[in-house]
């Protein structure tokens, strides 16, 4: 119980400690402690440069709706076989603004520092759910996207077309798209050309499903990274000094003589516009376990002709979200980065003619470039039966150039078959020679 | 193999019938392509630096190549050193690749 003649209690003293919302924020780059007065391993994280963001996002399609900048209207599609987006209205035809120049993507490789991310190609939020919703201004009604396998929808009372144009933090919206320039009779063509070449051995369920004009228009979601690296490389190498035999006629023995060198290899490069699956399924390239080697093997894209992003384009395609954030695939860049270098090196050492053994390698990434990409690819898929699920073969076309690339499954007893029946005519051949011999 | 009753010609019935299976098992399956990055991407290098230091002799081996050859196999991955840049002593990445 409180007594009434004595005054309130004085307000609690104002917040203002370290942290406290009065605090003046540190400014960009410093820190309470001296790092100078920390062990070397926290100044070094202290003290690298953040990640630096180029903002691709596009501020004006953030309500989910892209206008006809003549008429008005949002039945927007791409044009097939161009870059043109075109309006279903009025016919209006426009170009997206090519990412390239827009942001200087193709610029300053060679002066790389650090980490530069493309805000598209930021890290995914944890708790980021794929379906995304958006009031029709049209007519009120709610219209859900699911941004796992789609990135249009239209609203189904007033025929709205809405677009995930904002960039949403769970990787489905990336800083560019390459539109699909192989049109889907191009593709069929060229599927069924591939598997017309490989029918004698096919699987023969495979050839009794076949229809390729199932083919399927998917994005796939890529990281293109530009980077700046050294790399040096050590190991020994031989050259041989003489050749000599030993032995009598019917056993004789080619013996070498060679010299041995320590070798060592240095070499700067950039690498401009490597592309990487961000999709922790599709870069999973295990031949044991899938056929995913089969969409990798059709790159590489014209990336440099990559628009910026814009759902429009996306319209009546399927998509495939990211999954994998930077850090995920820095590994396997490294990897690459460093066999590139050991191309690069091959040439210096051609002195070898007995070859060279590396043994060490060494790689440093003095800065990379992320920008996060859907990339066009005609994917015809087929389902073989079979243990622990069985195997999905893919035929995979490049929507821009075409490259065509597939896995066609095998009638075993067929091939098993074909090979014995020649093995054994071989084996004929080999005897009738040893009895004439004798 | 050499042997002088040339009985060595009874391999190439087996020998054939595998070249042939494994042949046609490859252009069906395609498991042997990827992506060749190392010719494919738009790649700029200074010119190769390096030194050759000689360090011994090998005399009268039978081996045509020396052991373990791997100057074309860019993507078996050996040792990796420390990087000078970071200070972080990098594992031994001999798996994953493509």
């Amino acid at each position: 119980m409180s007594d009434p003649k004595l005054p309130p209690p004085l307000p609690a003293r104002p917040v203002d400690g370290p942290g406290s919302p009065r605090d003046v924020p540190p400014l960009p780059g410093t820190h309470p402690i001296d790092p100078a007065t920390l062990p070397g391993a926290i100044r070094d994280e202290l003290e690298a440069p953040d990640p630096v963001a180029i903002d691709t996002a596009s501020a004006e399609l953030r309500d989910g709706i892209n206008r006809c900048p003549k008429c008005g209207s949002t039945d927007i599609r791409h044009k097939p076989g161009t870059d043109l987006l075109v309006c279903q209205y009025c016919r209006n035809e426009w170009h997206g603004e090519r990412v390239e120049e827009v942001f200087g993507f193709g610029e300053g490789i060679d002066t790389l520092t650090g980490t530069v991310v493309a805000s598209g190609a930021r890290d995914i939020a944890a708790d980021a759910a794929a379906l995304m919703s958006f009031k029709c201004s049209g007519c009120g009604a709610e219209v859900t996207i699911n941004t796992e396998n789609a990135m249009t929808a239209r609203c189904h009372w007033c025929r709205h077309v809405f677009g995930i144009n904002e960039q949403v933090p769970n990787g489905a919206v990336p800083d560019a798209v390459l539109p699909f320039h192989i049109k889907k009779d191009d593709a069929v063509a060229r599927i069924r050309q591939f598997v017309d070449k490989r029918r004698l051995f096919a699987l023969k369920a495979f050839k009794d499903q076949f229809k390729p004009e199932n083919v399927i228009g998917v994005y796939l979601p890529y990281m293109i990274v530009d980077a700046r690296a050294s790399a040096a490389v050590a190991g020994e190498g031989e050259i041989e000094t003489r050749r000599y035999t030993r032995g009598t006629d019917n056993n004789k023995k080619t013996y070498y003589d060679a010299d041995v060198y320590h070798v060592e290899r240095q070499v700067d490069f950039t690498v401009d516009d490597l592309p990487l699956e961000s999709s922790a399924e599709r870069g999973n390239l295990d031949i044991q376990a899938n056929t995913n080697n089969i969409i990798n093997t059709i790159l590489p894209f014209d990336t440099k002709n990559a628009v910026r992003w814009n759902a429009s384009y996306l319209s009546g395609f399927s998509s495939e979200k990211r999954n994998r954030n930077i850090e995920h695939l820095r590994p396997r860049l490294e990897d690459q980065l460093l066999s590139i270098a050991r191309a690069q090196v091959e040439g210096s050492a051609r002195r070898y003619d007995r070859g060279v053994r590396w043994e060490h390698e060494r790689l440093d990434v003095h800065g990379t470039r992320w920008v996060s990409m859907y990339l066009p690819v005609w994917l015809y898929s087929y389902h073989q039966p079979g243990k622990n699920g069985g195997l999905l073969h893919y035929i995979a076309v490049n929507g821009r150039t075409g490259e065509t690339m597939g896995s066609v499954p095998v009638q075993q007893w067929k091939l098993l078959l074909a090979a014995l029946t020649v093995g054994t005519i071989l084996e004929g051949l080999a005897i009738a020679a040893l009895v004439t011999m004798a | 193999m050499s042997d002088e009753n040339g009985l060595w010609l009874l391999l190439a019935g087996p020998a054939g019938a595998t070249a042939l299976y494994w042949a046609l098992y490859r252009y069906y399956r395609n498991t042997d392509k990827s992506h060749a990055f190392e010719r494919e991407t738009t790649i700029e290098a200074t010119p190769v630096t390096g030194t050759d230091t000689k360090v011994g002799t090998v005399k009268g081996t039978q081996a045509t190549r020396i052991r373990g050859d791997n100057l074309r196999d860019y993507r078996a991955r050996v040792r990796r050193v420390e990087s000078a840049d970071t200070g972080t002593a990098q594992d031994d990445r001999r798996d994953a690749h493509d």
